[in-house]
């Protein structure tokens, strides 16, 4: 049996939850950026995120899903993937998931299951926090929110494009 | 995170703040009914969105809301007299009505009475009975909205059971517990097994089995629906979809056949909030140990310091944390009961959370999108006198459900009934 000592201190207890004593939390700075990678699946969501790129980040990279491709050996993914960068660059998915903190999806309607397995399965063999942003449109995301479904921790759908920069920034992008 | 000026704004609804505001276009539940049990009884001092006022029935039934203070000499009204069809000051004998009209000054000759009284009006809000709650709106008397039409407060009386309890933290921490649907398999897993509203449902074992749920967030007219899932039998998922209407409702998705549970969490001042959690069945009477589990201070209630609104377990006291329940297993945090394993932790966050030092993660989800919604909302009244959601009565008719669904269905879409009212049909539960 452990014996329990009754707190002396006002700090020593709950009775410590008052703004009077918030003043002695150690005071560690505000988080950093994570290192982001922000995808768009679609060539809809292709144009949200170039212009989500044109915004003030404090990190992330801004890309688009190309095509799928075979992956190369020892990354322990059956196919890989190329995104097009903001600059027009081509580079792999396997490459710019290396050192991510976390990977949002940003699709529409016409978004692809394909492309969404290979980013989701990406994510969950390197242990990613994954989002998925579907933005609503005149055509419906059932298709779109199926495919995002089993391959992102999250999954919401927005009827407002410009919802997601707050998304973004409470994510520390 | 959120910056700080965002942080102040979603978490200030005193009078003159934009948050206030918006919180000044909804009927807020202010007590309960008991409080005011009978004509004439006696008043109760109310502070609402940092406005100190002063609830009473009158000798007619009437209910008032009014400043708690004699316009006279400042004296609070709690000391007064109810009698007579209105609140007599003590101090000077001063009367008001419901509607903070002053109707006698007996110190003034009688041929001055009506004038003198003509021009002292205090302060007044109007405050009805809907259910076992009496409501306050607090805005605007051109832009009073439809009554409340929550399904609590309409079902017959032996359906409902509605307690509150004053929690040491401001109202938007309180919330953001309210719409974290991730917390519940690691601090209530507990409860889960143990709690006579909770245990028993076949819900409860997919909560167990797999503590790491994907979530979906959704947009509604009032707010959100979000909806977790976890893994079921045969290519099916188990979903537990909570409702959020604007700005301050929530309810606890079903388990199995016991009543359906949710709070209003509503701000007292900037520091505290009341916390209104209520229970119903919407198709059949409470049953007689339903009712008293709910009164011994299970499932979302609690028990309290004798003679208030205060819980039991409070900051004085430690929450009577309980290290060798902990240990065993009892309950996961060591705290007793639902609803205080919520508080303890919520008031141990600070009188308000600083938000700018908060690392959210994906499953967060439903929180930045509720401080969004908000934030809009805010705006929306504020640049274009825009009425926010949760206002209109239509989005009252909410829901939260838990159901099996196959793996590829949409929650929003095969659940769209079962999220419903539908008056007389019991709630969609596993």
């Amino acid at each position: 049996m452990i014996m329990q000592r009754q707190p002396t201190l006002l700090n020593g207890c709950a009775m410590a939850a008052t703004a009077a004593e918030a003043r002695f939390r150690i005071d560690h700075p505000e988080p950093k950026a994570r290192n982001s990678r922000i995808i768009a699946l679609d060539e809809h969501a292709a144009a949200i995120v170039r212009r989500l790129g044109h915004q003030q980040w404090r990190g992330g990279h801004f890309l688009v899903f190309d095509d799928a491709v075979l992956a190369g050996g020892g990354n322990g993914l059956a196919a890989d993937a190329t995104l097009r960068a903001s600059d027009g660059s081509v580079v792999l998915l396997s490459d710019e998931l290396d050192g991510a903190d976390v990977v949002v999806v940003i699709a529409t309607a016409q978004a692809s299951a394909t492309a969404a397995s290979i980013i989701g399965d990406a994510c969950a063999l390197r242990r990613i926090m994954s989002a998925g942003l579907v933005v609503t449109g005149a055509a419906p995301v059932d298709d779109a929110v199926s495919a995002l479904r089993p391959n992102a921790m999250v999954l919401l759908v927005l009827a407002d494009e410009n919802d997601i920069p707050p998304i973004l920034t409470a994510l520390r992008v | 995170m959120l910056q700080h000026k965002i942080n102040e704004l979603l978490t200030q609804t005193g009078p003159g703040t934009p948050m206030g505001a918006l919180f000044r276009q909804y009927w807020l539940p202010a007590l309960l009914a008991e409080e005011l049990p009978e004509n004439d009884s006696s008043p109760v001092r109310v502070k609402l969105l940092s406005e100190r006022l002063i609830a009473f029935r009158d000798s007619e039934g009437r209910y008032g809301l009014i400043d708690e203070f004699c316009a006279h000499r400042g004296v609070s009204l709690w000391f007064g007299r109810n009698e007579e069809s209105g609140l007599r000051c003590t101090y000077h004998g001063w009367k008001y009505d419901v509607t903070g009209q002053c109707v006698e000054v007996p110190s003034e000759p009688d041929e001055r009475q009506s004038s003198l009284c003509r021009k002292i009006k205090l302060k007044s809000y109007p405050l009805v009975k809907v259910g076992d709650v009496l409501w306050a709106y607090l805005g605007d008397p051109a832009t009073t909205p439809d009554l409340p039409e929550w399904e609590f407060a309409r079902v017959p009386a032996d359906q409902t059971y509605t307690s509150k309890r004053w929690q040491e933290c401001n109202w938007l921490q309180a919330l953001e517990g309210g719409i974290d649907s991730s917390h519940v398999s690691w601090l209530h897993s507990g409860g889960l097994k143990s709690d006579p509203l909770f245990k028993g449902a076949q819900g409860n074992k997919y909560n167990l089995a797999d503590k790491k749920p994907f979530f979906e967030v959704v947009e509604g007219d009032g707010g959100l629906f979000i909806g977790a899932r976890r893994t079921a039998e045969d290519g099916h998922y188990y979903w537990r979809i909570t409702p959020w209407v604007l700005p301050n409702f929530t309810m606890i998705p079903p388990r199995g056949d016991h009543p359906i549970h949710g709070h209003f969490w509503v701000p007292i001042d900037d520091e505290n909030c009341w916390v209104f959690s209520f229970d119903y069945h919407a198709a059949r009477p409470l049953k007689a140990e339903e009712l008293q589990a709910m009164k011994d201070g299970h499932g979302v209630h609690n028990e309290y310091v004798p003679g208030t609104f205060r819980p039991l377990q409070n900051k004085d006291n430690d929450y009577l944390m309980d290290r060798e329940a902990q240990r065993r297993g009892d309950t996961y945090s060591g705290v007793k009961g639902i609803a205080m394993q919520d508080a303890s932790l919520q008031e141990s966050m600070g009188p308000i959370v600083d938000r700018t030092k908060e690392k959210l993660v994906s499953t967060d989800s439903g929180i930045i999108m509720a401080r969004q919604k908000l934030l809009k909302a805010v705006d929306a009244l504020r640049d274009g006198g825009v009425r926010p959601p949760g206002v209109d009565t239509e989005h009252h008719k909410v829901r939260s459900a838990s159901v099996v669904l196959p793996a590829d269905q949409p929650f929003i879409d095969s659940s769209r009934e079962a999220l419903t009212v539908r008056p007389g049909m019991p709630h969609a539960s596993v």
